[in-house]
């Protein structure tokens, strides 16, 4: 056996023979021996300093070595200790091994025997070392991940507390799991009220409501996100339709899905400035058309005034020379009919100007004739393909052949039905929701007194209460400087001739129902 | 009759007027009816004043206007501007023109179309007597 540090051995025996006897055995195999002749002593020393190794007879006078044993185990569990028993003493021996003892010899003690048991002591110490060791390490590294993941925990969360965005999660159920401050400001709930008897079906829109239990009842198998950043509306507590773009994803632990988060972005202000871009637009284009307007009359007016001061100066030349002034022969009739000639220039002038104002809601006659109904929605779809194409709308047609052929102004109808075929692609087009599927339907039925009814229907953006009443106002439009305000009104009036009656049904976000409906028309000829 | 004023408008009616003025108040008038016309007429008659309309065809008579003041010899001839765009909108495209070129002098008079004979007659004579 060779080592650096010698092992430190304590050996207890009463018998004087013995110790000296095994210490020279033992310092011989390289062991730092120290001894004590009896428990007493031997315990004592063991406080003083511990010895990985004890070595210790059972039969002692006071204390025995069962005691001596007990209590250093209790003083370090680690130790090892090897106790020697009489001959044939197996009850001894079996005691002191339920009591922790690491071994036993019987005396007499055979060299061979007490260096065996030595050795596995001393491996099962050092064992024991590494095992302490990689504990140790252990449990510092249990320390160290357990403070970090603490620390991530405290970051995340204070990361989604404080996140502007709108963070809702739930679990499997739909229960509220996170309702973070943003979600607050948007929805108007707070934390509690939410967690406690809120689903996530009371929050999120519908569409998207729709996507998650699809997804969480198997029915479909898709990537783990549902929307990323989708403009949409969320209902508020108060009622109000809030504007938000939407992200979100299903959750997954292993295949299955656990739960959901999502993410509002609060759109509010950015369609504040939207609204407010369009109406400064609008009131440019105002500004341009009366500037454009006013300068056309400008020149005019002052051809006007040009030509009356000609005229003027002419009669004046004339009157000179009828008073005996020397003015050439002919030059007041020329110039005359110079200043005349601007005059009558100028007024052909500004009554063009004039009527041209006026073709944007000139009164046109209604030209009623026989005309199936059908052809007009034909032809309006037929006109409005591209456009609906170009803009990712489905453009849908459904006709009644029960209608057959009724008196109506054709080219007013279609002009009509061409305005809110148009609008209907237009609202599609401003709606911010993109993930829907955009469409318009333009329906022709036979209503049972003979009349027809046209319908036009969007799912586009909707109009709110205040824009529904006013979209049949004069130079009202919706569509900034792409709009001249008039379209609804002429449509209208269309309607109003043929004594029918034009309603629309609207709600934003979801879109838009115009219906026209034709009353039968008793015309025996045409006008 | 001595002193020429060269009137440059794409409207043959203001041409007509203000000649009609020009001629009446004792001065002989000169016709262009764009901006590269009219600084041909400038060089060949050497006028002793501009009436000058701004909305021409091919913006020029604001071009022509920075010609003229930015021209040495030309730039001493008083040019009366004869439009119906407002003072300030004129004023505003003439700084917008000066950010990437070089500043101009205002014009020595504004009248907005339509525009008085008597007031454009007494704007000719505080010039040219």
């Amino acid at each position: 056996m060779s080592k650096l540090l010698p092992p430190k051995l304590l050996l207890i025996d009463d018998e004087e023979g013995i110790r000296k006897l095994l210490s020279i055995s033992l310092k011989s195999d390289g062991y730092d021996v120290v001894t004590a002749e009896n428990g007493e002593q031997g315990l004592n020393l063991f406080q003083k300093e511990l010895f990985s190794i004890v070595l210790t007879d059972i039969k002692m006078p006071g204390m025995d070595g069962i005691q001596v044993l007990k209590e250093i185990k209790k003083i370090n569990p680690d130790t090892e200790v090897i106790v020697i028993t009489g001959h044939g003493d197996m009850e001894s021996a079996v005691q002191s091994l339920h009591l922790g003892a690491s071994d036993f010899i019987n005396k007499p003690v055979s060299d061979h025997i007490l260096s065996v048991a030595l050795e596995r002591a001393e491996e099962r110490l050092k064992t024991k070392k590494i095992l302490n060791k990689y504990a140790n390490e252990l449990w510092n590294m249990v320390k160290e991940k357990t403070e970090e993941i603490k620390r991530r925990y405290e970051f995340e969360d204070k990361l989604i507390r404080r996140s502007i965005d709108g963070i809702i999660a739930t679990d499997r159920e739909g229960n509220i799991i996170v309702f973070n401050r943003a979600a607050e400001r948007l929805f108007g709930y707070t934390e509690d009220e939410v967690k406690s008897g809120k689903k996530a079906d009371d929050l999120y829109p519908e569409a998207i409501m729709h996507k998650i239990s699809d997804i969480f009842s198997g029915k479909t198998h898709e990537a783990d996100v549902i929307f990323a950043g989708q403009d949409t509306f969320l209902q508020a507590k108060n009622g109000k339709s809030v504007p938000v773009r939407f992200s979100g994803a299903i959750l997954y632990e292993g295949d299955r899905a656990i739960g959901s988060v999502g993410f509002f972005q609060d759109l509010r202000e950015i369609k504040r400035l939207q609204k407010e871009l369009i109406q400064s637009e609008r009131l440019a284009a105002v500004g341009q058309t009366v500037a454009g307007l006013a300068h056309g009359i400008k020149n005019i007016l002052n051809g006007l005034k040009g030509g009356v001061y000609i005229v003027n100066n002419a009669l004046k030349k004339s009157s000179d020379s009828l008073a005996g002034a020397s003015v050439e022969k002919g030059e007041p009739e020329s110039k005359l009919r110079t200043g005349w000639d601007m005059v009558e220039r100028n007024i052909h002038r500004v009554s063009d100007l004039v009527l041209d104002l006026l073709s944007y809601s000139k009164e046109r006659e209604p030209e009623y004739e026989k005309y199936d109904p059908n052809i007009i929605v034909d032809e309006v779809c037929a006109l409005m393909e591209s456009k609906a194409k170009k803009n990712d709308v489905t453009l849908i047609k459904s006709l009644d052949k029960e209608t057959g052929e009724v008196y109506l102004d054709p080219k007013g109808i279609h002009n009509c039905l061409l305005n809110l075929v148009s609008n209907a692609i237009d609202a599609c087009i401003f709606d911010p929701d993109s993930g829907k599927d955009w469409q318009v339907k333009v329906e022709v039925h036979a209503d049972r007194e003979g009349g027809v009814i046209y319908e036009v229907i969007d799912n586009g953006c909707g109009m709110d209460h205040e824009v529904k009443d006013r979209i049949f106002t004069e130079f009202f439009s919706t569509k900034g400087n792409r709009g001249t305000g008039l379209g609804l009104l002429v449509s209208q009036k269309v309607i109003h001739e043929h004594k029918g009656t034009m309603d629309v049904e609207s709600e934003p976000g979801k879109g838009t129902r115009f219906s026209i409906r034709l009353p039968k028309q008793e015309f025996t000829e045409k006008k | 009759m001595g002193k020429k004023v060269l009137i440059v408008d794409d409207d043959a009616d203001i041409r007509t007027f203000a000649s009609s003025v020009i001629e009446n108040s004792g001065y002989t008038p000169i016709i262009a009816s764009n901006g590269e016309e009219g600084i041909d007429k400038i060089r060949e008659e050497k006028p002793d004043a501009i009436i000058l309309d701004i909305l021409m065809p091919k913006e020029s008579g604001i071009k022509m206007y920075r010609e003229v003041k930015t021209t040495p010899e030309f730039s001493a001839i008083p040019v009366i501007i004869l439009s119906g765009i407002a003072q300030r909108t004129f004023i505003r495209s003439q700084k917008a023109l000066a950010e990437d070129g070089e500043a101009v002098p205002e014009p020595e008079v504004y009248l907005e179309k339509p525009v008085e004979p008597e007031e454009l007659a007494a704007t000719l004579k505080k010039f040219l007597s």
